[in-house]
């Protein structure tokens, strides 16, 4: 990944251990973005193993934010693509288990900022064993979670 | 009836351990234990390999703390080649030891403890996080995360990863400084410096309103155990080790790390699979010592730098001796990252460290090897065999956590002594138990290893809960 830490108008930012089969979806979508927009400025991809408090500050250095997860609670494969709301300041959160709700109330409490987009791609994973590869329906969703993330970037960057 | 009061797991640590409180009929604290319940196994699934491998192996222990791992294991295997790596790299490999430290006490301080000392230790848990302190001080937060970002941009910018980097191998670096990644880092300083002052100005306001907690908290007696240099400044990559006592007298100087793998012994409890260290002449428990920010800032009488020499000595005026509560720990923490931003700048403005010559090269030339540095929670120690041609026939790693496991322990049983009377509790008076922990800052992912055979114990239980059968493995 780049380490340009200006800011963008759209970041993309996903999380996933590449060690754990599809929970690497994340990670390989990005480096997928990376690669696709890489003649684009306006657009930042970070990869990470999992959400921390800091990103909050790049996510307010930003005009929109796309997150990329895996996900345990959807049938193997399926894509979802769905606007994240920020964490209520009652909401009770864990550090190790920051999430996307997280980071957007940080990114509102800390820096004052309120992205004009946000929203969440997840893919429904098959396996989260110790591995470097993925199930068979988590593969087949590549494409259709690769065309979801080329027109939230188109959209992001229209407005 | 005689109770058992358990925290699990305990919160804003990193790794998983639980805290046992056992009440005695009357319902006062009888004992209570730190736990630590996971295994991580790396000194035997590493054997084998090459020792050239151990650096890059054994940065994969921790995801907070990998550099201190890097170095101490790097310096372990120099010790096998008998090299000495260039004046250069030795200067690189500080300044990324510092500024893991810088981003490892933010962690501590702003992520993990903050929320207690800021929002106070009976606050509602689900207002007591990282989220309930960016809405009371959004500016403290701020600098949290700021300083996090010095640390962690620093560490990528010379190993190209933030977490798990390369860069540090046997011999020294593989890569020269670049200017421009100078020239980035210096210009970071200034922003760092500002939210330094700010945690420390924070800090000292709201220190005073704990007085229970600083009287409460591991507060007691003990030896200290710390990196030293010759002209008795704080270090944290290279020196040699200082043992103090309670009173502040040398117990011994000068430590190497092949000295500390003689005089420092590992004990093992039942209920923990971290070992707890100790100095063999004085024996276990009495040879027990803390490490880390506390201790470091008790055996130094200087910090090397001007801004954190003025630290420490208003750190010194908290006692006439060693300063004795863990609750400092915190102090001490924030004095540190002054340092650790001090040293970094003092380093970069040094031409030399763009010098090209950062690597010395060497076979195997002795079959045992020791390496030794600090981490930011306190003395690490790698200690390998291997046989002529490099493979690793043994690895033992003697982990800060380890090393303040006794305190730990000490810790959490007074704070449930003084917190716990006739059985009665609050969610508050738990939380200030786990608060002792979270002081010393522990790695508990970096801490627990197999010790030949691990200690085991199975318990059957039936469902009214009563144990029918029980075997114990020591």
């Amino acid at each position: 990944m780049k380490l340009d830490s200006s800011p963008a108008r759209c970041l993309i930012l996903a999380c996933g251990n590449t060690l754990r089969n599809d929970d690497g979806i994340g990670p390989n979508l990005a480096e997928w973005a990376e690669e696709r927009f890489e003649q684009d400025s306006n657009i930042r991809v970070i990869a990470r193993q999992q959400f921390t408090p800091d990103l909050a500050e790049e996510i307010a250095a930003a005009e929109s934010v796309l997150f990329i997860d895996s996900s345990v609670e959807l049938r193997p494969g399926r894509v979802d693509f769905f606007p994240v709301i920020p964490r209520t300041a009652n909401g009770g959160t864990a550090t190790h288990q920051f999430d996307a709700p997280d980071l957007l109330a940080l990114a509102r409490d800390l820096y004052d900022s309120r992205s004009a987009h946000a929203m969440l791609l997840t893919v429904g994973a098959g396996s989260m064993e110790l591995g470097e590869s993925f199930s068979d329906e988590v593969e087949a969703a590549l494409p259709r979670a690769r065309g979801v993330i080329e027109k939230a970037v188109f959209r992001f960057l229209e407005n | 009836m005689s109770q058992t009061i358990t925290i699990d797991p305990v919160t804003r640590l990193e790794g998983h351990g639980k805290i046992t409180i056992h009440l005695n009929e009357a319902g006062d604290v009888e004992n209570a234990h730190f736990h630590v319940t996971q295994v991580r196994g790396f000194e035997r699934f590493s054997e084998g390999r090459p020792f050239y491998e151990m650096p890059s192996l054994m940065a994969r222990i921790c995801g907070i703390c990998p550099v201190s791992h890097l170095v101490a294991s790097a310096k372990a295997c120099e010790a096998i080649m008998a090299v000495r790596i260039p004046h250069t790299a030795a200067q690189l490999r500080r300044m990324l030891n510092l500024a893991q430290m810088v981003q490892s006490h933010a962690l501590s301080f702003f992520y993990l403890s903050s929320p207690d000392l800021l929002l106070g230790m009976e606050t509602d848990p689900v207002q007591r996080s990282i989220l309930g302190v960016a809405a009371a001080n959004p500016e403290l937060g701020r600098a949290g995360v700021g300083l996090r970002r010095f640390g962690q941009h620093i560490i990528e910018l010379l190993g190209n990863k933030r977490i798990h980097p390369g860069w540090v191998v046997p011999g020294g670096v593989t890569e020269p400084l670049a200017s421009a990644k100078r020239d980035e880092i210096l210009a970071m300083i200034p922003e760092a410096y500002r939210n330094l002052s700010l945690a420390l100005d924070a800090y000292k306001k709201i220190a005073s309103t704990f007085k229970d907690e600083i009287s409460a908290f591991a507060n007691f007696p003990t030896n200290y155990l710390g990196l030293v240099n010759d002209d008795e400044s704080i270090e944290f990559t290279d020196g040699a080790l200082r043992l103090i006592d309670a009173k502040g007298a040398t117990i011994e100087d000068g430590m190497t790390a092949t000295r500390f793998t003689e005089v420092i012994g590992e004990a093992v409890e039942p209920y923990s699979y971290t070992k707890f260290a100790y100095y063999k002449p004085l024996g276990y428990p009495e040879g027990s010592y803390r490490v880390g920010p506390l201790a470091r800032l008790n055996i130094v009488s200087k910090m090397g730098t001007p801004k954190a020499e003025v630290e420490l000595v208003e750190f010194k005026q908290l006692a006439k001796g060693p300063v004795e509560s863990s609750f400092y720990y915190h102090h001490a923490r924030l004095v540190e990252m002054l340092y650790g931003i001090e040293k970094i700048e003092e380093i970069l403005s040094d031409p030399k460290i763009l010098d090209p010559h950062v690597r010395a090269t060497a076979g195997v030339n002795r079959l045992e090897g020791a390496g030794q540095a600090e981490a930011p929670r306190g003395t690490l120690m790698h200690n390998y065999k291997v046989d002529e041609n490099g493979k690793m026939l043994w690895a033992n790693l003697v982990i800060a956590t380890g090393q303040n496991n006794n305190a730990m322990n000490r810790g959490v049983l007074q704070a449930a002594r003084h917190y716990v009377k006739d059985g009665k509790f609050t969610e508050g008076m738990l939380n200030r138990i786990e608060a002792v922990v979270r002081t010393f800052d522990p790695c508990l992912s970096c801490s627990s290893h197999a010790f030949g055979q691990m200690p085991l114990e199975v318990s059957l239980v039936d469902a009214g809960g009563a144990t029918i059968d029980r075997v114990v493995r020591s």
